[in-house]
């Protein structure tokens, strides 16, 4: 049995090679197929005696367009692989990839937000992840491997976290005299100098086998690999039972709408004799897809929720937060400290007997694109809402952090500090104008806001990218005005709206200010320099 | 009168010559709606077609209006850590940003406003809501804010 051996890839590496089997082709080639059985009955069934053969054996036309499909799905995807290579440097993660248009992408350390290691349902039953490194720099900018072995994969993660953190490398065997950043498309064509080998994976399946056989760590998302870079140490601090996952799905606004729906339906079936039964079964019956799609958003949004949130599970480490969760599709993310630009806790109207939270958070690399990267909580109850604002702030600059948060999580008027809208308020926001509520600690701004559904923001005075003091005519009228905390982009878009325009004026002046004194102590990029750990 | 009196600066009004810039490409739309909606009354008799031209001039006048308004509200400010950007006069705003935020500058000018000699300045922050462009620099005058804004995001540069 040959041991594989990880050494961090300095040179360039392709990345395993049995990833085009783990990637898209699937549904490429079921696409593929079902393009080819389309436009197969224009030649087939058109009366040319060389294709009646086809006529007799209808499923075969399906088989060969499907075993067409595959093909062309696969061989795209090892084309792809076979232009695919990677390599990490001091500074930066470098990966080259393209068919027709080479492209050389790298992804510089020190602008480092987050690094998940993803595992698709596939990749994890063979064990196998992909690495997405994100970088702060717009959307698409940051870099994905796709795949590595699980034990490569954490490897290559810790690793890169520790040269981000700013802890060198100090491994003897990082080869002399490599230089630092290749130019792009000199060494296109040359054979890649190391490279995972298929002989390898025997072993791999050997070692998988052993692993399958305790299905548990892998369905709970807890399983141990060996890796030739150990992780640092994490401590858990809040992991969420399935039951309340279900639950609060169960009370979502999805729910609402399809009970309320329910029951029109069954009001006007009832008590007035229509036929709603029979009139969506025709609604239906005239467009399958319509009434699949309709079926499938409904539940998708269930499914996104449940699937996103099973098994969630946070801690704290030196390297900073890192949050586990999946239940198909299993992600480790890992964001270090100080990446976070602000946190959300919103709590549904349903939620509120429970006094359940959830909390989302911008980081740059993340972007818009994907909601289920940027929750912190799915489901909190208070005291975890508390200790997930911990993890991104541990100390909130404020002498009183729980008895502070607390009031701006469900608090009325001026207690405890908040800044509140004034009377004039109550004609342009009749019902939550009380409830609506500024304060600065020390390290953060807190705005709140809601009567029956709530909301707070928690912006880092060091992360506040810049402010806004806007006013509309109404709000003129009346002597408000609106105070915009920009972020990262990201699902979190502080705002503090309606406040007498003098206080907005003073907050908007007293926040900059705030966010200056921040940023002069903020952390620094190599977060482990900071605190003179690695010299 | 300015609705937010900062202390660190002085505001800096943008050129007129913007409005010329926006009144000549509000009039070159108008006048193509109202050409047309002439022409296709008078040489189709449908007079109704009438109310297209009569509706172009009143939304242009209203639009001139406007544009004598907005242009001149705009201005900004640099003070010593923040660049200010002040608009609108019936929806207006203020954003302040602070010079280490910035990630890059940008300097545009179209046809138009190279033939008045002006430029947009915008500055680009990580984040999407910063709304920091100011229209209407003078040309020479937006190079020199260019790096200007440019040395003093460098000197006081922090992460995101």
């Amino acid at each position: 049995m040959t041991e594989h051996v990880y050494s961090a890839p300095r040179d360039w590496t392709r990345v395993h090679p049995v990833s085009p089997l783990l990637g898209g082709w699937a549904f490429f080639g079921l696409l593929a197929a079902y393009l080819i059985h389309q436009r197969l009955p224009d030649w087939v069934d058109g009366g040319d005696e060389t294709f009646a053969f086809f006529d007799r054996f209808p499923l075969l036309g399906l088989i060969v367009a499907a075993f067409l499909g595959f093909l062309v799905a696969i061989s795209v995807s090892v084309w792809q692989w076979r232009r695919t290579t990677y390599r990490i440097g001091d500074d930066a993660v470098y990966l080259r990839q393209g068919i027709v248009t080479q492209q050389q992408r790298q992804a510089r350390l020190d602008r480092l937000q987050a690094v998940d290691v993803v595992q698709p349902l596939l990749a994890r039953i063979f064990g196998f992840a992909a690495l997405n490194i994100q970088v702060a720099g717009g959307d698409k900018s940051g870099v994905e491997l796709k795949f590595l072995r699980l034990g490569d994969a954490e490897a290559l993660r810790n690793e890169i976290l520790a040269l981000a953190a700013g802890a060198r490398d100090t491994r003897d065997d990082a080869a002399p005299g490599q230089a630092p950043g290749d130019a792009p498309g000199v060494a296109t064509g040359a054979a890649p100098a190391s490279a995972p080998r298929l002989r390898d994976l025997g072993a791999h399946l050997s070692e998988r086998a052993d692993a399958l056989s305790r299905p548990d760590d892998i369905l709970h998302g807890t399983e141990r690999v060996r890796t030739a870079v150990a992780a640092t140490e994490e401590r858990p601090v809040y992991s969420v039972p399935p039951g309340r996952l279900f639950g609060s799905i169960l009370l979502s606004g999805a729910t609402f709408t399809l009970l309320t729906m329910l029951l029109i339906g069954g009001i006007a079936t009832l008590f007035f004799n229509v036929d709603v039964l029979g009139g969506l079964v025709a609604a239906v019956g005239t467009s399958l897809v319509a009434g699949v799609t309709a079926i499938a958003g409904l539940l998708g949004i269930f499914w996104t929720r449940f699937n996103g949130g099973f098994n969630f599970a946070a801690g704290i480490s030196a390297d900073g937060l890192r949050l586990r969760h999946g239940l198909t599709e299993t992600r480790r993310q890992t964001v270090p400290p100080g990446r976070v630009a602000a946190i959300r806790l919103h709590q549904p109207l349903l939620w509120r007997a429970k006094d359940w939270w959830r909390v989302t958070i911008n980081v740059a690399g993340y972007g818009n694109s994907n909601e289920s990267v940027s929750v912190l909580h799915p489901v909190a109850t208070r005291d975890e809402a508390l200790r997930a604002v911990w993890l991104v702030l541990p100390d909130l600059g404020d002498p009183d952090p729980a008895g502070t948060l607390g009031r701006a999580m469900s608090g009325v008027g001026e207690e405890g500090g908040f800044l509140t809208s004034p009377d004039a308020a109550r004609r342009l926001d009749p019902f939550q104008w009380r409830f609506r509520g500024v304060r600065a600690t020390d390290r953060a701004l807190l705005i709140r806001r809601g009567r029956w559904e709530r909301e707070l923001f928690v912006v880092p005075h060091e992360r506040t990218q810049s402010l806004g003091l806007t006013q509309g005519p109404l709000r003129r009228s009346l002597g408000l005005a609106n105070v915009e905390v920009h972020s990262t982009q990201g699902p979190v878009k502080p705002v503090a709206a309606h406040l007498a325009l003098e206080d907005a004026r003073v907050l908007l002046d007293a926040q900059a200010e705030r966010a200056r004194e921040g940023r002069r102590h903020q952390t620094p990029e190599q977060w482990m320099r900071a605190v003179g750990l690695h010299g | 009168m300015s609705w937010y009196e900062n202390a660190q600066a002085p505001w800096i009004y943008v050129s007129r010559r913007l409005i010329t810039a926006r009144l000549v490409s509000l009039w070159i739309t108008m006048g193509v709606l109202i050409l047309v909606g002439t022409a296709a009354a008078v040489l189709g008799s449908l007079f109704w077609l009438l109310l297209l031209p009569a509706a172009a001039v009143i939304a242009g006048l209203w639009g001139t209006f406007l544009v004598f308004r907005q242009v001149t509200a705009h201005a900004w400010a640099e003070g010593d850590e923040d660049l200010m950007v002040k608009r609108g006069r019936m929806f207006r705003s203020v954003t302040v940003v602070p010079y280490g935020r910035m990630q890059f500058v940008d300097v545009k000018a179209g046809p138009l406003d190279r033939a008045l000699g002006i430029a947009t300045v915008q500055l680009h922050t990580a984040s999407p809501g910063t709304d920091a462009s100011i229209a209407g620099v003078p040309a020479d005058e937006a190079a020199r804010l260019r790096d200007r804004l440019t040395t003093r995001g460098e000197a006081r540069l922090s992460g995101l």
